[in-house]
């Protein structure tokens, strides 16, 4: 027993590290933008097929296939926000919240459209697993787990050193005074979007990898995305990050004591959790 | 030639678009000129209206003689006026340092030049430039939010009370570096609600009731205007404007 549950720690951080790349996404729009972008499912399918097709037919490597999905998913971003999004901005955060879903549903179809309901693999060399006595870890888990530390130490990076980045986070803590320093709040409401959006594709690419493309990939992520942002207090970067891997360790232990298919319900019990312990989340909201 | 000048101004907010009613003012560069007035007078408005955060109905804001009326906050900042807000006026998850390169967006190759004048000139903030903004006393983010207003090198100097909810010591504190700052060749524009205090350190002074102009004059001069006093010191020469209203009362 102690050996299953130092394999699902490993298995949960790994999983958790991963999480993390599009539920920094999610906080981040919702620090900038003020509202839950629930298309985040969806714009993590829209890099995850992107991926794949940069990955299968052109046979890039994961590495550099993984700034195709940013670049696809960060368009389709775009066009959610400015299509669907921004034209119920004056009717709240609510409804914009719900323009992002029906949004998202739209994208997961044209998916479907356009792949097709097979589930689709990258083009992997098939790799014996790393045995470290009784654990178990596979190269392409640490792999996915690299790539997705190097997707946020880029994060972290651009908000803290680049001048959009730390617009972004200005904007995020007192948008008013943004303003009155010179900030066009429409630009960064655009890199934000696009970024977010962005990371979202490269955290279903990731995924993606560790399983396989389908048109509900982002789909299924999104409650755990959600859960992970809202643990760690929504708008918070480093929240986000601390909240999708306790989410990811969570979701692989409580497979260790419930059936498999019970899995999403750590999601909705953090959820819970929170908004009933503490509803500013462990690092409280916008903590930079 | 004055730095900032305002000519019937007149403007305010959607709900109630006449609030300020025919304002007109102007201060010289190196000049502290304070606005005081009772609760409601459209004091804050007045430096919404003068910083592009409100579109003015009527009148004309001019710096430098070039008319810059109605621009936005942005092209504000580059015709040289900056605001410092009465309250959330630094970025608090940010570093002393980051608030104080927010200050100069606009013109970033500057930076780097504006912060070592800025520091040189509030030590303080050299002291504490890797620190978050939110861990600072309520004085130190005066100071922080003063440096940030002053690294874009502003030819006028906009601040919405800046003493509030300081102890009398910060409070006097401050005071000295505004009028520093004054000293220094930028026209400065105080909103205050601790007026004595205020038209002491001030060179003029320009009391609003109900949106307009009600007295005007040397700051000293006013302070010592009985009627001045009796409307807005309580007639005991101490303490802080009394914000009930009673300007507006006696106005009429």
């Amino acid at each position: 027993m102690p050996e299953a549950l130092i394999q699902a720690l490993i298995n949960g951080v790994i999983a958790g590290t991963i999480l993390a790349v599009p539920a920094l996404g999610f906080t981040a729009i919702f620090a900038v933008l003020n509202y839950p972008n629930f298309a985040i499912g969806a714009l993590a399918t829209v890099g995850a097929y992107a991926g794949w097709v940069g990955n299968t037919a052109f046979g890039l490597p994961m590495a550099a296939a993984l700034p195709v999905a940013f670049v696809a998913a960060a368009l389709a971003g775009l066009a959610v926000q400015w299509m669907a999004v921004k034209p119920l901005e004056a009717a709240g955060a609510l409804m914009m919240a719900i323009a992002s879903l029906a949004a998202g549903l739209v994208l997961e179809n044209m998916l479907r459209f356009g792949f097709g309901n097979e589930l689709r693999g990258f083009d992997l060399p098939l790799l014996r697993d790393w045995r470290f006595g009784a654990f178990r870890v596979g190269p392409q888990q640490v792999e996915n787990f690299v790539l997705a530390l190097a997707c946020m130490a880029l994060l972290w990076a651009f908000l803290r050193f680049s001048r959009t980045g730390r617009a972004m986070r200005a904007v995020a803590d007192n948008r008013d005074l943004a303003l009155l320093r010179g900030v066009d709040p429409v630009r960064v409401a655009a890199v934000t979007v696009a970024v977010g959006a962005g990371l979202a594709g490269m955290g279903g690419m990731l995924v993606g990898l560790d399983t396989s493309v389908d048109p509900l990939v982002g789909t299924r992520l999104v409650l755990s995305i959600f859960a992970a942002a809202v643990l760690g207090g929504l708008g918070s970067i480093p929240g986000a990050v601390a909240g999708a891997i306790a989410i990811g360790v969570a979701e692989e232990v409580a497979v260790l004591a419930f059936n498999p298919a019970y899995r999403l319900v750590v999601g909705f019990v953090a959820i819970l959790a929170v908004l009933t312990l503490r509803p500013a989340g462990l690092f409280g909201t916008r903590a930079g | 030639m004055t730095a900032l000048a305002v000519e019937e101004l007149t403007g305010g907010y959607a709900a109630a678009d006449h609030v300020v009613k025919g304002v007109s003012l102007g201060v010289a560069p190196g000049e502290l000129l304070c606005v005081i007035g009772p609760n409601g007078a459209g004091k804050s408005t007045v430096l919404k209206l003068l910083t592009g955060l409100l579109r003015p109905r009527a009148g004309r804001v001019a710096l430098d003689g070039r008319d810059v009326t109605g621009l936005s906050p942005r092209r504000m900042i580059e015709a040289g006026l900056v605001l410092v807000p009465q309250e959330r006026n630094v970025f608090g998850t940010l570093t002393v340092e980051e608030n104080l390169a927010m200050g100069c967006f606009l013109d970033p190759r500057r930076a780097r030049a504006r912060m070592a004048v800025v520091t040189d000139r509030f030590p303080l903030l050299a002291e504490r430039r890797r620190q978050a903004a939110r861990s600072l006393s309520g004085g130190q983010r005066q100071i922080l939010a003063m440096g940030q207003a002053l690294m874009s090198e502003p030819r006028v100097l906009l601040l919405d009370e800046p003493t509030a909810g300081l102890s009398p010591k910060a409070a006097a504190d401050l005071f000295a570096l505004v009028r520093s700052t004054a000293a220094s060749g930028v026209a400065v524009l105080m909103v205050e609600q601790n007026a004595l205090q205020a038209m002491e350190v001030s060179d003029r002074a320009l009391v609003l009731v109900d949106g307009r102009n009600a007295h005007e004059g040397p700051a000293p001069a006013l302070a010592r205007d009985p009627e001045i006093r009796r409307l807005f010191l309580g007639g005991r020469g101490a303490g802080s404007m009394d914000a009930s209203g009673t300007g507006r009362e006696t106005q009429r």
